[in-house]
């Protein structure tokens, strides 16, 4: 029920970016269409677009982990002998749900604080600052959830190559 | 602490991470946290790094990445890319070694259009090695030639890779996309001269056969087409960098419209297609992204601690000539593609060697271009060249590592030699940015 749940919350946000990903391409078509003819607003698809590339890995950093799509080198985990292999791919596990946590917890606070003082990011239009910060800590939250998820699973945090190891000693 | 205490830190971390098996951007993220703990006065420096994330994503220089590797997923999901190749074998009729030209050719095409050496390799290495061999070919000729367009990917524009680099080094991304243009060229040449050369001293590398007979118009239909709306799409994106009608950045867009127009004339552009190339792209713009993030304080604790100028002060102290230097950064790298991916090399790297460069007096494109070179040639360099093994792994079963290593040589030989070509004729990299300007 919360790993459904869980997949949805993540597949919403990634589909969410996949949408802005191809609006992007729109937004920067449509401004060189607009530049061409001489209109007056096309810095605002600048801005747009330049705030999207902000929020499209933050909202894709989730899908990312569960299809364990990360590039990793593998040159020494294919050397270990299975049990230390899975013992090293654990302790990685829990190495990146830490760091993911940890910049979680230091992104509620930059964004609490951007929200407090009320800092606003300036481009071709005024944009509180605390709502596209606040992108961060959601990000790295899920991912943390995500990595929890496949230790649970047992499953490995990348596709190693052609071999799929188990990240857990069972 | 000593810079080279510091530069040890930094680097050790990153490395040792990596080296156990950790995802490349998390392993940068996890270094840069203990990093801005040590060398930016702890939680305020992680809350720095945030910010520093913020801003160096919300950058309009790096707009090209997602949209290149969207523009080559579409190309690839939309049967584009099949659809050339067909087309390029079967006119060139009965020429000997004609699939390894096929390869070359294709290859060059959609390794441009996707920019990604792997996804390239992947795609020729499954499709097209099973299909020589079962035609005849030599092992190595069926597999070098597409180890060898991997090198194109990097260097023709639209090469995300590049507008990486150029955003790393903080160097102008439309200079370095188009710097690459020329020696781009100059390698697919060389690669058909290898091809022709092989296919002459050793006949039976690709065996004489008779290809279906095709008639002068149905050769002028293909052209029309099947290859000539293909490099529509690249004329489009850099027509629009030469014309200033968009700058180097959007020009990626416009590519990207031009693949999809293209593929809804085809009637290729489906929901399906479109949805499978976005998860492509966005795999790998998440990727880069969460590096780019990491990366940017990365460089900043670098300089913080010191060991970026202690580096290069030290470097520049044994007043080695800024050629022997330049030398000195390849052998780096190569031995860095022994192990690593072109992004972690990258960003290893990159932060260190632009400076280092700068000082020299090297100009910052032509070393971007020289750097992109000696990343491609890191990567396919036996005996752990990562290209290598993703060939292992598409190419059929019987196919042995060594096969891979020795069908990758000629090649690997070209790309090194056009190194040398690029760094004793800086004028093959450097004479079109010039003109653009």
């Amino acid at each position: 029920m919360l790993s459904r749940t869980l997949d949805r919350i993540v597949d919403l946000m990634a589909s969410l970016a996949g949408v802005l990903l191809l609006a992007m391409m729109v937004m920067i078509i449509l401004d060189i269409f607009a530049r061409e003819v001489g209109l007056s607003f096309s810095a605002h698809f600048f801005a747009l677009t330049e705030y999207s590339l902000l929020i499209i890995p933050l909202l894709g950093g989730p899908w990312l982990v569960r299809e364990r799509a990360h590039v990793t080198v593998e040159v020494l985990l294919v050397t270990l002998p299975p049990k230390a292999r899975a013992r090293v791919l654990t302790a990685l596990c829990w190495l990146c749900i830490v760091t993911c946590l940890i910049l979680a917890y230091f992104g509620v606070l930059v964004t609490l604080d951007t929200y407090t003082a009320g800092d606003m990011d300036m481009r071709s239009f005024d944009m509180p600052r605390w709502m596209l910060l606040a992108f961060m800590p959601l990000s790295f939250g899920m991912m943390v959830l995500e990595f929890f998820r496949l230790w649970l699973r047992g499953e490995p945090i990348a596709r190693v190559g052609a071999i799929d190891i188990p990240n857990q000693d069972n | 602490m000593a810079w080279y205490e510091a530069f040890g830190l930094l680097i050790g971390m990153i490395v040792v991470l990596m080296l156990l098996g950790m995802p490349v951007a998390i392993a940068f993220l996890a270094s840069n946290i203990v990093g801005a703990a040590i060398f930016m006065r702890g939680a305020t420096g992680v809350e720095q790094m945030l910010h520093n994330g913020y801003g160096a994503m919300t950058l309009f220089a790096l707009v090209p990445i997602p949209m290149f590797l969207l523009m080559g997923e579409l190309f690839f999901y939309t049967g584009l890319a099949n659809r050339m190749f067909n087309a390029i074998d079967r006119l060139m009729g009965n020429v000997p070694g004609r699939l390894s030209y096929v390869t070359v050719a294709g290859g060059t095409a959609f390794a441009t259009l996707s920019g990604s050496s792997m996804g390239s390799t992947a795609l020729l290495g499954s499709t097209m090695v099973p299909e020589m061999m079962r035609r005849g070919y030599n092992k190595y000729l069926s597999i070098g030639p597409i180890l060898g367009t991997g090198g194109l990917a990097v260097i023709i524009p639209p090469s995300a890779l590049a507008v990486l680099l150029a955003t790393l080094g903080q160097t102008d991304v439309g200079d370095l996309l188009i710097a690459g243009i020329i020696p781009g060229l100059i390698l697919a040449t060389a690669y058909v001269v290898v091809i022709f050369l092989w296919t002459r001293l050793d006949p039976n590398a690709a065996p004489g056969y008779q290809a279906g007979s095709v008639s002068i118009g149905e050769k002028l239909l293909l052209v029309v087409r099947d290859v000539i709306p293909m490099f529509l799409v690249v004329a489009a994106c850099i027509g629009a960098m030469v014309t200033g009608i968009s700058t180097p950045t959007e020009a990626a867009a416009v590519g990207c419209l031009a693949v999809m127009v293209l593929a809804a004339a085809y009637r290729a552009l489906t929901i399906k297609a479109i949805r499978s190339s976005l998860a492509g792209a966005m795999r790998v713009t998440v990727m880069s992204f969460f590096i780019i993030l990491g990366s940017a304080t990365f460089s900043q604790l670098l300089a913080f601690s010191g060991a970026s100028s202690g580096l290069i002060e030290w470097a520049t102290s044994y007043e080695l000539a800024p050629l022997a230097m330049l030398f000195m950064m390849i052998g780096i790298i190569l031995l860095l593609g022994c192990f690593m991916d072109q992004l972690s090399m990258m960003l290893l790297t990159a932060p260190i060697f632009f400076p280092l460069a700068q000082t020299l007096g090297f100009d910052l494109t032509w070393f971007g271009l020289i750097l992109l070179l000696a990343l491609e040639v890191g990567y396919t360099t036996p005996p752990f060249g990562l290209l290598l093994f993703v060939m292992k792994g598409v190419a059929p079963s019987h196919i042995t590592m060594r096969d891979v290593w020795l069908a990758a040589t000629p090649f690997v030989a070209c790309v090194l030699g056009l190194i040398l070509l690029v760094i004793f004729v800086p004028s093959l990299a450097l004479w079109l940015p010039g003109l653009s300007h």
